[in-house]
């Protein structure tokens, strides 16, 4: 900084008017560091982090456009010619020509040909329903690649469907399991934590004593409970009445479960930051607790929030694993990982090991839990307000 | 280090860990028992009058006996023939309905009472009365006015029997309260309307009825109702009627049941060694049911003594088959160990039998694998293959040449189907339901699926009964699928709404519906949507309707073909498909009632054409019962029911070392 | 410290009232017969006895105070699916084999996470340091009915070591433990590894290594001290998770313990078995929470009971 005279003993003291613009002008050219820009940029710098990160981004992008790749049916079953196959680079299927001889062929959807009806016939055996977005997404898929499929490279099931396919699409029911209920855990969490910091006192005490208490139960068991209900008829019905499916009760849920962390966590954040300046400066100028803890004192605990979301995901995604495992996760045709997994492992017998079929199932689980839990680590040194500017 | 709390904490870690393997050591108290077999779910009771499922059947099929039992036939292991057991022999009348069994001399319960013919009229009315609540009541039926005793369906003049209300223990039901014999003069029936709120909201009403019954008593004379005796009138209500429908009796007296009376049953003991059972009409099967394992005996003294249901303990349960209960480890394990006081203990070779209650076919063939297990009762489908190839690479080996096959799989008395809800159309048009049959393709289920060799089923009743053969039903024809679902009105299944297929959840279950979802729709054209429940509301929507198709199966429970087709007769316990025919219900009635065999058989033969015609149910294919055993267990065998009383097999030593040294087992 | 424990003794009896009021009703009012549901049907007669020998006749807020009432008396009568045994026998067989196996998973948890991760934080960004934490994120990132697959695979079938299933001889107890404990020892030694990292880093290891104490010395009783303190506040949510694994395992390793119990009546409804074993695992998640919050105080001087 500059200053214009050093002899005039007011200058500092009573700066004109001229001297403000300048600072002004000053200020506005240096680019200020906010905690984000920091934080990317120490994350930029960990390789594992970044590794994780963009492996995760390039497996979200592939559950969305799913229905885009060249994949072979997740649903179609081919029991005479393709059960249990280990992983093959060229597939094919005996098909009858059209003199009626029997004849070797690539695997193929068999949808070019088709027309109207016929062709909406095969799509509903081959997806069952697909939603518009899904829709537009095959037919460029069709456009591009036509009925080509690519080979079994994951081997294919004991009833002869595609695994590779299949781990796309569990894919996109796994990712979303996992978000949707972290996200529910989040809203859960952060709410009664910042509710619970603010207000402090009495109504402190008393939430985070229920709280305490909720780490007492057991929920797994009361959830399980829940969701053997949840599969009864009668429910299920009344619950589609209200347009609510049993996999989103089956979200919400979980994310049920797994809020009390949270809420700890972020009560913990909100009783330092609450006595901050700029929350006095907002009570000033009249905004309303509601206000305050929402847009004031939430945004400033989201990094802790983030780092833990980054676990949560992880921990969902093994719930969703176990609940498939004693049966009662999603319902076919629906796929998810821990559904292909507990498929994989049921079929490993002393005699016969189908590998395949419980190996990769499990190194897609496993893979991202990893991706997700190295990119928690990551992030948490990154946003780490000690680790500043190191 | 100066001593606190903080310094002792490694050693109270070290403590705890010391007390949990304390802990879970000592189960490990048993030693090895000769014979270890995987008896699938854990068994619910050891009380044969309680017991319904397979688990439960091995289990008291070696503690107890009945009059007879089924052995393998002498002349063919293979089969599976009644032979006498407590009984030395029976008479059969003229009209073949009065059976006289000859209790053998000499046989003693373990607490070293006689068996007596008393044993039979005191379980069984412990067996058919109502209080008891035995699920398989109605076998005992076919005994002349059993249904009656059980059902309670009590008509003015009936002679009726009255048990006052002055049991010694109210919960148990033996030793009874003051029984008072009599003829019904009268009922009188009220019903109370009960109405209630629940979370602020109106329950249902539910109708309760209350009976008042008058009755024209009679004395008693040695110890039997005196039925000539002088009458005196006097009205019982059962107890815990209100108050406010007694107050025109004023001399009501409180009554535990007004049953039936019991001596107009058919089941009567002529002297201590012989037993008259009366029929209500000839049931050829007869002998099958009365070696059929709810029907055994149990002893009156020790159910008087501890009640229900502390007399099935271990420590209290008195038994008089080849075996008795030394120990049981809920879902763990059930020792057996042989009786001494066996009336055939001489020919009872294992000693000790562990039955461990291993669901999961996984863990079973493991278990197997390792040499934990003798007896494997399932097989995982997926393995079958592989264990067949094993077997053939067995016999390669000269030295192991001769040996049994493991894995023993044979044709069973049992049908895996589908029922279809005849109520709900579209699939009220036998058509449809035709098409629907005709449509699966059972030879690829049976191939790829199942993969044990089963046979694709096209109508109801499995083959293997001797001297029945049932009608030509075609098995699978798509183009005549499609034919009969454009008849119907749904051609190119245009204007079908979705089916749903119900079915337990299982994976074998699910696997099958998937193919069956993914046939139906690339023949018909029809969408399919599965639904999987909870082994319980499985068979709640099944029993109140509430389903299109719905995974089933059923296993005989004697070889005859009545046991499968009396199921669909109108309004049958088991039919469950809403269908009804009138023809069909006149055959099943005419076959119980006719003598000759022959014609018995081909009666029942017309009423399984009308059911392939009609098709309220979609058979998928036979059972093949699937077993591993361990070759150097003699005499067991394959057999259609997939029985294998355990007090006939025999452990070859020799073999079992040199197999132990073959398979490197531990 | 009696003030502490008789407030949360307090706590304890509200906590097992909601649960058992919430899971109660929740079965009830949802499934009302419960596992009154048998293969074949009953007829009218044999239903309305076995209703009658459940209470099933009797209003259900009749029969919550009945329940209520005998639980009072540590008595949860009957089961309705296993009918020859009271819910007491069932809890008497399989809670003790359920603690064991818990506690052998925690201890084999405990030992392995606490190993692994002294080791880790010494040889810090070596190779080891880098195996030992990929293992333990593996241990995370995989689902332990995969895991225990696997594990059968290869220490029964490939190398012989165990047996396949079962329980009660000593070698049964090591293949479903070691499953039990793979997440958790996983957890233990990041949180271990962390701890040290910084603890080593603070004055009074480098006084101790000063003073000339041997270096085993200074990291197991000065840094290690240090270091335990997470983990024994991750005690808590462990044991809630040690309580779910065994669901799994116990199924896999055919071991007749309360979580095969559980899962069995949760399935076929016997609700009577489900809520008495819901209030056991209540009652044990307590009492270990409870035990941690007390040994935090004893271990860190700092931290105050009553706060």
């Amino acid at each position: 900084m500059e200053l214009t005279d050093k002899n005039d003993p007011y200058e500092a003291a009573l700066p004109p008017i001229d001297k403000y613009r300048e600072m002004y002008n000053e200020a506005k050219s240096i680019r200020g560091i906010s905690l984000w820009q920091d934080a990317w940029r120490r994350l930029r710098r960990d390789w594992v982090s970044m590794t994780a990160l963009s492996f995760l981004v390039l497996l979200a992008l592939a559950a969305i456009f799913t229905p885009l790749f060249p994949l072979q049916s997740p649903r179609e079953q081919d029991l005479a010619n393709r059960v249990a196959l280990p992983p093959e680079f060229v597939s094919t299927t005996k098909v009858t020509n059209k003199a009626g001889e029997p004849e070797v062929a690539p695997v193929s959807l068999n949808l070019v040909d088709l027309k109207d009806k016929e062709f909406e016939r095969r799509v509903g055996e081959l997806w069952t329903t697909l939603n518009p977005f899904d829709q537009l997404l095959l037919n460029v898929r069709l456009a591009i690649f036509g009925d080509w499929c690519v080979p079994s490279l994951c081997g294919t099931d004991l009833l002869g469907r595609d695994l590779l396919s299949r781990l796309f699409y569990g894919a996109r029911v796994s990712l979303i399991v996992g978000l949707v209920a972290t996200l529910v855990s989040l809203l859960i969490g952060v709410s009664y934590g910042a509710i619970a910091g603010y207000a402090g006192g009495l109504v402190d005490d008393l939430m985070m004593r229920i709280v305490d208490i909720m780490y007492s139960v057991p929920f797994i068991f009361l959830v399980l409970f829940v969701i053997t209900i949840l599969s009864e008829d009668e429910v299920k019905k009344q619950l589609e009445g209200y347009g609510i499916s049993r996999i989103v009760i089956l979200y919400i849920l979980i994310g049920a479960v797994y809020w009390l962390t949270m809420a700890r966590v972020v009560r913990g954040q909100i009783i330092s930051l609450k006595n901050e300046q700029f929350v006095d400066a907002a009570r000033t100028i009249g905004a309303s607790g509601f206000r305050i803890v929402f847009m004031h004192l939430v945004p400033n605990v989201l990094s802790i929030v983030i780092v833990y979301l980054t676990l949560t995901i992880p921990a969902v995604m093994l719930f969703e694993a176990f609940l498939s495992f004693l049966g009662l996760g999603v319902e076919p045709p629906d796929v998810s990982w821990g559904m292909l997994s507990e498929e994989g492992t049921r079929v490993i017998t002393p005699v016969k090991i189908y590998w395949w079929l419980v190996v990769f199932p499990a190194l897609a689980l496993a893979s991202t839990l990893y991706s997700l839990n190295f990119l928690g680590d990551g992030l948490r040194d990154a946003l780490d307000p000690r680790m500043k500017n190191r | 280090m100066r001593w606190s709390i903080r310094g002792l904490f490694p050693y109270l870690f070290l403590l705890f860990f010391f007390v949990a393997l304390f802990l879970a050591l000592r189960m490990g108290s048993l030693p090895p028992a000769e014979f270890t077999f995987a008896n699938g779910t854990e068994i619910q009771t050891v009380d044969p009058a309680k017991s319904s499922g397979v688990p439960e059947g091995r289990i008291i099929d070696s503690i107890f006996e009945g009059l007879y039992r089924k052995l393998p036939d002498p002349h063919d292991p293979e089969q599976m023939i009644p032979l006498p057991a407590l009984a030395t022999s029976h008479d059969l009348s003229e009209d073949l309905k009065t059976y006289t069994f000859h209790i053998r001399q000499g046989v003693q319960w373990t607490n070293g009472d006689p068996v007596t013919s008393y044993d039979w009229t005191f379980s069984w009315l412990r067996f058919l009365h109502p209080e008891s609540r035995s699920q398989y009541a109605y076998q005992l039926w076919y005994v002349k006015n059993a249904k009656k005793y059980t059902t309670v369906e009590l008509a003015e003049g009936d002679k009726v029997e009255i048990e006052l209300a002055d049991r010694p223990d109210e919960a148990q039901m033996f030793p009874r309260g003051t029984m008072i014999s009599g003829i019904l003069k009268k009922i009188d029936k009220f019903e109370e309307k009960l109405t209630g709120k629940f979370n602020g909201e109106d329950v249902e009403p539910v109708m309760l009825t209350w009976l008042v019954y008058t009755v024209d008593c009679v004395p008693e004379k040695e110890g039997k109702p005196d039925w000539d005796g002088p009458l005196t009138q006097r009205v019982f209500y059962v107890k815990g009627t209100p108050s406010q429908f007694l107050k025109d009796f004023p001399d009501a007296e409180a009554a535990m049941h007004v049953l039936y009376h019991f001596s107009q049953v058919g089941i009567r003991a002529l002297d201590s060694k012989t037993l008259e059972i009366e029929l209500e009409s000839p049931t050829p099967y007869f002998l099958e049911l009365a070696s059929f394992y709810p029907m055994h005996p149990v002893n009156r003294t020790c159910v008087e003594q501890y009640g229900y249901p502390n007399w099935t303990k271990p420590e209290n349960i008195v038994t008089v088959g080849p075996y008795e209960i030394k120990e049981r480890r809920i879902r763990d394990r059930i020792r057996l160990e042989k009786s001494p006081t066996y009336w055939d203990a001489d020919n009872v070779h294992l000693k000790t039998i562990d039955a461990l209650a291993v669901q999961s076919d996984t863990t079973q063939l493991n278990m197997y694998m390792s040499g934990q297990l003798d007896w494997a009762t399932t097989v995982p489908n997926s393995a079958l293959d592989e264990l067949r190839l094993l077997d053939v690479k067995k016999h390669k080996n000269p030295e192991r040449k001769d040996e049994r096959d493991d894995l023993l799989m044979a044709p069973m008395l049992s049908t895996y189907f589908y029922r279809v809800n005849t109520t709900r159309p579209p699939l009220d048009n036998p058509k449809v339901r035709r098409a629907l049959s005709l449509a699966i393709n059972k030879q690829e289920i049976v191939d790829h699926v199942t993969r044990g060799g089963q046979i694709p089923a096209g109508s109801l009743v499995p083959p293997g009964v001797v001297g029945y053969d049932g009608p030509d039903a075609e098995v699978y024809n798509p183009e005549k699928a499609k034919e009969l679902l454009a008849e119907a009105g749904f051609p190119d299944g245009k204007g079908m709404r979705p089916i749903e297929i119900l079915y337990n959840t299982n994976e074998g279950h699910r696997s099958i519906a998937e193919v069956i979802q993914q046939q139906w729709k690339k023949t018909l054209h029809i969408e399919v949507k599965l639904r999987n429940v909870e082994w319980g509301v499985y068979l709640t929507m099944q029993r109140e309707l509430d389903y299109d198709v719905c995974r089933a199966g059923w296993i005989g429970d004697y070889p005859d073909p009545n046991t499968f087709l009396d199921m669909f007769v109108s309004g049958g316990e088991n039919n469950e498909t809403g269908w009804s025919n009138k023809a069909y219900d006149k055959l099943i009635e005419e076959a119980s009632t006719e003598p000759d065999p022959q014609k018995r058989f081909s009666i029942l033969k017309d009423s399984e054409e009308i059911l392939v015609e009609e098709m309220p149910i979609l058979p998928v294919y036979f059972y093949v019962s699937v077993n591993m055993v361990r070759p150097y267990i003699k005499n067991f065998y394959p057999n259609l029911q997939d029985l294998h009383p355990m007090h006939v097999l025999e452990i070859d030593e020799a073999l079992r070392e040199d197999i132990r040294k073959w398979e490197d087992l531990e | 410290m009696i003030k502490f424990l008789l407030k949360r003794m307090l706590w304890m009896v509200l906590t097992m009232w909601v649960v058992f009021t919430i899971s109660f009703f929740l079965m009830w009012t949802v499934s009302p017969e419960g596992a009154l549901l048998s293969e074949r049907q009953l007829p009218e007669a044999i239903k309305q006895n076995l209703e009658r020998y459940y209470h099933l006749d009797q209003p259900l807020t009749y029969r919550y105070f009945i329940v209520l009432w005998e639980y009072l008396h540590l008595n949860p009568g009957p089961s309705m699916k296993l009918i020859d045994k009271s819910i007491l026998e069932i809890l008497r067989e399989g809670l003790p084999i359920s603690i064991s196996l818990g506690v052998l998973g925690l201890s084999f948890a405990l030992i392995l996470g606490f190993a692994s991760g002294i080791i880790s934080a010494l040889r810090r960004q070596t190779v080891i340091d880098v195996t030992f934490r990929s293992i333990a994120t593996l241990g995370i990132a995989i689902p332990n009915f995969v895991l225990a697959g696997f594990a059968i695979i290869i220490f029964v079938f490939q190398l012989k070591l165990f047996p396949a299933a079962g329980w009660g001889r000593p070698i049964d107890l090591v293949l479903p433990s070691l499953c039990l404990a793979a997440p958790f020892a996983a957890y233990i030694s990041r949180l271990t590894r962390t701890g040290m990292l910084e603890v080593l880093g603070q004055d009074y290891i480098r006084t101790a290594y000063a003073k000339g104490l041997m270096p085993t010395t200074v990291v197991l009783k000065h840094a290690f001290r240090g270091a335990i303190l997470p983990v024994v506040s991750y005690l808590g949510p462990a044991t809630a998770g040690i309580l779910t694994g065994s669901l799994v395992l116990e199924r896999i390793f055919f071991i007749p313990g309360m979580g095969s119990h559980f899962i069995e009546a949760v399935l076929q409804k016997d609700h009577p078995v489900s809520l008495a074993i819901v209030m056991v695992y209540t009652f044990l998640l307590f009492t270990m929470n409870t035990l941690v919050d007390l040994s935090y105080g004893l271990i860190d001087p700092r931290v105050k009971l009553d706060k």
